[in-house]
């Protein structure tokens, strides 16, 4: 009967909209180092830490207000609490392991062991609950016992629970984590040198009525202090036995000190490329919108300074690290990732929809442009995909592996040999415009219905007149481009003028179209 | 009449497109390269093909050509070759029109130097026409329909003539808009040399014999300023 209820509430709970939407936003809010407000959180959380290690080290001295004291031991404490309960509560998953545990029960044509989904879950639990962060969020939470005032000591452990909100501290931890193998062999290689050590002094020393060192406990004291190169004075051997175990003790301290310095060193040094990956995917993802070149070629290196200018960033994701490394030296944000692998974009969880404005394909073959686009296809239709085409018979594959606009230079080339050979004159005119090498420049205004009537009569305007064309305007409905339009034309919204002047006065025009339509 | 005859140096993906595009324009296309395959590559294409090298003996090239009026193309693939054979061009023939295709700024301005009359920095081109289709769509698709395809609206440059009406006309006097329904891009004033001013800039320009100016319009407007610029009454 019991097992029946707890199978069926289980199943309750998984399919509960609500459970599972809850339990997700707090395994969001406390685990997903991506998640909008768990920076925010992380710094409510350190914020408390700081307070309570304040209010505990202040009224070791001095009176503190009891409201101080009531915030500290109850409000504080209840949070981490809680806190820890809800950590308690997201590690695992119940409801699934009785389902599991019912269903192959089920297939087996079995008796429902409840007792063995229990054991699976209690397993998963005391797993977490003995897992040293716990460990330190459950004695975190000592202080709140304030009765027991010894227990005030834990209040050390609040400190340390500052490693769960810092990402600082906790890389360096991982770091730390890689040369396990040698902190390991340097703790038991000091701790024989100090019980080496301490038992040398202590037999030299103390019999000696001269010599401070009487007990055991002042040995280890003297050889911690003397290993690790400290050296109060407070203890001294006067015994010349005493001093040569001394003069041994120091030397081998330095090699203590210089091979602890190493393994820092070396575990810094081996993952400082990692380091900086990593630093640079948390600057890419708080970007709010970017475009992303894929491949960093010479035309990717030329089109992202002509980017540049449109103050929108730009991400390369490139697999060569020679190139990866090139773009960073020009100031790129440059990922060395393989843009045509699933696993490079779920492991940087690029929003597509939101985040980036286009993506620009400029791998130096067609075959590395069509896997790319195919994967990127495989995450979202919507975004927008253009790609150099490098072999004209290609052209279709790119449009069926969803490119939207394909740029190929052979053709382009060959289609300006002919203008450069009949009208060089106008090509250069038209290169100069679309190059914006010059102050003039031809540019895209965007218009509405209202806009009709002050748009053709801010051309009359002698700011304007002669100095500013109107190319023509581009209906989007139509889709026609109507030419040297008459004032009487028509305009629609989101009808494109496309106008020629200096970059200055359009901005000018821009403006006052947009003031005037507002008043 | 001359006829009208192009040579383009190099047998690769630039020059194969340059044939396609101009061989409608143009009475004779040659190409000419350096390397045997490339040689009988073109041959199997159909392509009107010749030898040369990177020495100064341009003895079959002239037999072939008439190089007055002859439009030469230099597409080899490597810039430090494509250089070598411009100055090459320029030191044997003062007056040919050399445009040489150069893979980036820097090629370009060597090109320059070496005497090209016009330079195509490959990247550059490519990268205008990718930055220019993110960040002006539609004036991108405009551009392109009336440069490169069939449109009704067309580009063109036109030689102010000695007996031209509008020399000796000041640039504010004239409607082009109103009176002939065209747009005039810029201007090359053969007084200041070889570099071109927009007609937007708002400077009152004295039109002289020899100014080119570029005007962009329907074909048929475009025509009527032609003949009107060569003296026909319109």
């Amino acid at each position: 009967m019991l097992s029946r209820w707890v199978v069926g509430f289980a199943f309750f709970l998984h399919t509960c909209h609500f459970y599972q939407r809850a339990k997700i936003f707090f395994y969001n809010l406390l685990e997903n180092q991506n998640y909008k407000y768990k920076k925010s959180f992380d710094i409510f959380m350190m914020g408390l830490i700081f307070l309570s290690v304040y209010i505990l080290v202040r009224s070791v001295k001095h009176e503190i207000p009891h409201g101080w004291l009531i915030f500290n031991n109850f409000v504080i404490s209840m949070i981490f609490l809680i806190e820890y309960l809800l950590r308690f509560w997201l590690h695992g998953n119940s409801s699934k392991v009785i389902i599991e545990q019912y269903e192959s029960d089920l297939f087996f044509h079995r008796p429902f062991s409840f007792s063995s989904a229990l054991r699976t879950i209690f397993l998963q639990k005391i797993e977490y609950v003995f897992s040293p962060t716990a460990i330190i969020d459950l004695l975190a939470i000592m202080p709140f016992f304030h009765e027991f005032r010894l227990l005030r000591i834990f209040i050390l452990f609040r400190v340390l629970k500052i490693f769960r909100y810092a990402k600082s501290l906790q890389r360096l931890m991982s770091i730390l984590a890689t040369k396990k193998f040698e902190i390991f062999t340097l703790i038991v290689f000091t701790l024989i040198m100090i019980m080496v050590s301490s038992v040398s002094i202590y037999v030299m020393e103390a019999h000696n009525p001269a010599s401070k060192i009487n007990t055991l406990f002042d040995a280890v004291y003297w050889s911690v202090v003397t290993i690790f190169t400290v050296g109060y004075g407070d203890f001294v051997p006067v015994t010349h036995g005493g001093r040569i175990v001394a003069m041994m003790i120091i030397v081998s301290g330095i090699a203590v000190i210089s091979f602890a310095t190493s393994i820092v060193v070396s575990a810094f040094t081996e993952k400082l490329d990692e380091i900086k990956e990593e630093k640079m995917i948390d600057r890419v993802n708080t970007l709010k919108r970017m475009y992303l070149v894929c491949g960093f070629s010479p035309l990717a290196h030329e089109v992202i300074r002509k980017l540049h200018k449109h103050h929108v960033p730009i991400v390369v994701l490139e697999k060569d690290i020679n190139k990866v490394q090139q773009a960073r030296n020009d100031g790129l944000l440059a990922l060395h990732y393989d843009s045509a692998s699933l696993h490079t974009y779920s492991h940087l969880k690029f929003d597509f929809e939101h985040q980036i404005e286009a993506v620009i394909l400029l791998h130096e073959s067609d075959v590395s442009n069509i896997y790319t686009a195919l994967t990127i296809r495989e995450l979202t239709k919507r975004i927008a995909l253009y790609s150099v085409l490098q072999h004209p018979e290609n052209r279709k594959k790119l449009f069926l592996a969803g490119i939207n606009h394909i740029v190929n230079t052979y053709e382009l080339v060959g289609m300006m040999s002919k203008i450069i050979a009949r009208q060089p004159v106008a090509f250069e005119v038209i290169h100069a415009l679309r190059s914006e090498e010059t102050s003039t420049i031809i540019d895209e205004i965007i218009l509405d219905s209202q806009m009709k009537d002050r748009f053709y009569a801010l051309l009359d305007e002698p700011l304007f007149y002669q100095r500013f064309s109107v190319l023509g305007i581009y209906s989007t409905q139509s889709k026609f481009f109507h030419f040297n339009p008459h004032p009487d034309s028509s305009i629609e919204s989101g009808d494109v003028a496309i106008v020629l002047a200096n970059r200055g006065l359009i901005e000018e025009f821009r403006a006052k179209l947009h003031r005037k339509g507002k008043s | 009449m001359k006829p009208r005859c192009a040579a383009i140096f190099g047998y690769n993906e630039y020059s194969k497109q340059i044939v396609k595009q101009i061989s409608s324009t143009y009475d004779n296309v040659g190409v000419f390269v350096i390397d045997e395959a490339e040689f009988l590559e073109a041959k199997n294409a159909g392509i009107n093909a010749g030898r040369f090298d990177l020495s100064d003996d341009w003895q079959s090239f002239e037999t072939q050509f008439d190089v007055e009026g002859l439009i030469v193309f230099c597409a080899l693939a490597d810039d430090a070759e494509n250089v070598f054979l411009t100055i090459s061009l320029r030191a044997t023939f003062d007056n040919l029109f050399i445009i040489a295709l150069a893979q980036d700024n820097e090629s370009m301005m060597k090109m320059k130097s070496a005497g090209a009359d016009k330079v195509m920095p490959i990247l550059q081109i490519a990268a205008n026409v990718i930055h220019d289709i993110l960040s002006k769509p539609i004036m991108t698709q405009v551009l392109h329909d009336v440069l490169y395809e069939d449109s009704l609206l067309n580009i063109m440059e036109i030689e102010v003539k000695d007996t031209s009406p509008l020399n000796g006309q000041y640039l504010h006097d004239l409607h082009f808009k109103r009176d002939f329904d065209l747009i005039l891009l810029a201007i090359v004033d053969q007084e200041m040399g070889t570099t071109f001013s927009f007609a937007s800039k708002g400077h009152n320009h004295h039109i002289d014999a020899g100014d080119i100016l570029v005007f962009m319009g329907y074909a048929d407007k475009l025509n009527v300023i032609k003949q009107w610029n060569s003296g026909v009454r319109v």
